[in-house]
């Protein structure tokens, strides 16, 4: 059985690090062959996904991001674990723009890049606390929304 | 991969500013790009071109940036810069209003981040140029 390529990195939950978890989902949808499109897409979901930890999850407390991507048929599939409280981004609400913005707080506009970037997510609590995100996105073709 | 901002004068028709961001424009820098053009409005400047040509990305905070920018050169006061949501509504509300200026134009953004410009309504805003002349003679 062929082993599929992987990539693991870890980083102190610190915006200042997140060019590298940018950097290592460029090199590795490269690697896997992904089109500079799908290349893009993934690094924004990334960008965001692990902002959004770090900003509204851990909210200025120290924590840790663990990033893993792989190559899955003619899929990228990249999943962020986090230690952060619980938070389901994935059934969070679409904007709403009739409600007034104080309401709706903070960080949306991340989670509607991610789903315009992404062809799925999935999102589970870890065991032992945290979250665990996964974005897959195809290779090669656009995802449907923006189709 | 950090951002590098420069700024410039050029003389044409009008005075015009020039702001360069090289690199890439995420949630650790983009207040500096919305400080940069306050302090640009606050000395007189109220013609401001975005040269984007090397910009190799633009986070959601970015997107912030660049619209805040938008408003700040219309006199507007700074909004809060957490505002999520409320940046995606008031971009919505500016494309509805059909709110294009002419005084801030952008010029050589690349596919990746005029994506991100569209995804948003934001690219429906800002007046996109090839380049630095094209977009020095639009003012």
């Amino acid at each position: 059985m062929l082993t599929q390529p992987e990539w693991r990195h870890r980083i102190p939950a610190e915006l200042e690090r997140l060019a590298e978890l940018r950097s290592l989902v460029r090199e590795a949808a490269t690697a896997g062959g992904a089109t500079r499109d799908a290349v893009d897409d993934l690094v924004q979901a990334v960008d965001e996904a692990a902002a959004n930890a770090i900003v509204h999850g851990y909210a200025g407390a120290p924590g840790w991001l663990e990033l893993h991507v792989a190559i899955d048929g003619p899929d990228i599939v990249v999943t962020l674990e986090d230690g952060a409280p619980w938070f389901d981004p994935t059934v969070a609400p679409e904007p709403d723009m009739d409600v007034p913005a104080t309401v709706r707080g903070p960080g949306g506009m991340g989670i509607h890049l991610i789903r315009l970037a992404t062809d799925a997510l999935d999102y589970r609590r870890r065991a032992d606390g945290g979250n665990m995100l996964t974005m897959t996105r195809s290779l090669d073709r656009r995802p449907k929304e923006d189709a | 991969m950090a951002l590098q901002t420069t700024v410039e004068q050029a003389a044409g028709r009008v005075p015009v500013t020039i702001v360069t961001l090289d690199g890439e424009l995420d949630g650790t820098n983009y207040q500096h790009v919305i400080d940069t053009v306050q302090g640009i409005y606050d000395a007189g400047g109220r013609h401001l071109l975005l040269d984007l040509t090397d910009l190799s990305f633009i986070s959601s905070a970015g997107l912030v940036a660049l619209h805040t920018s938008l408003r700040l050169m219309q006199g507007d006061a700074p909004p809060d810069p957490e505002y999520g949501y409320a940046a995606l509504r008031a971009i919505n509300e500016d494309v509805d209003a059909g709110a294009t200026v002419s005084n801030v134009q952008v010029c050589g953004t690349q596919e990746g981040v005029q994506k991100v410009l569209d995804r948003t309504g934001l690219g429906g805003l800002f007046p996109a140029h090839a380049d630095r002349a094209a977009a020095l003679a639009a003012f």
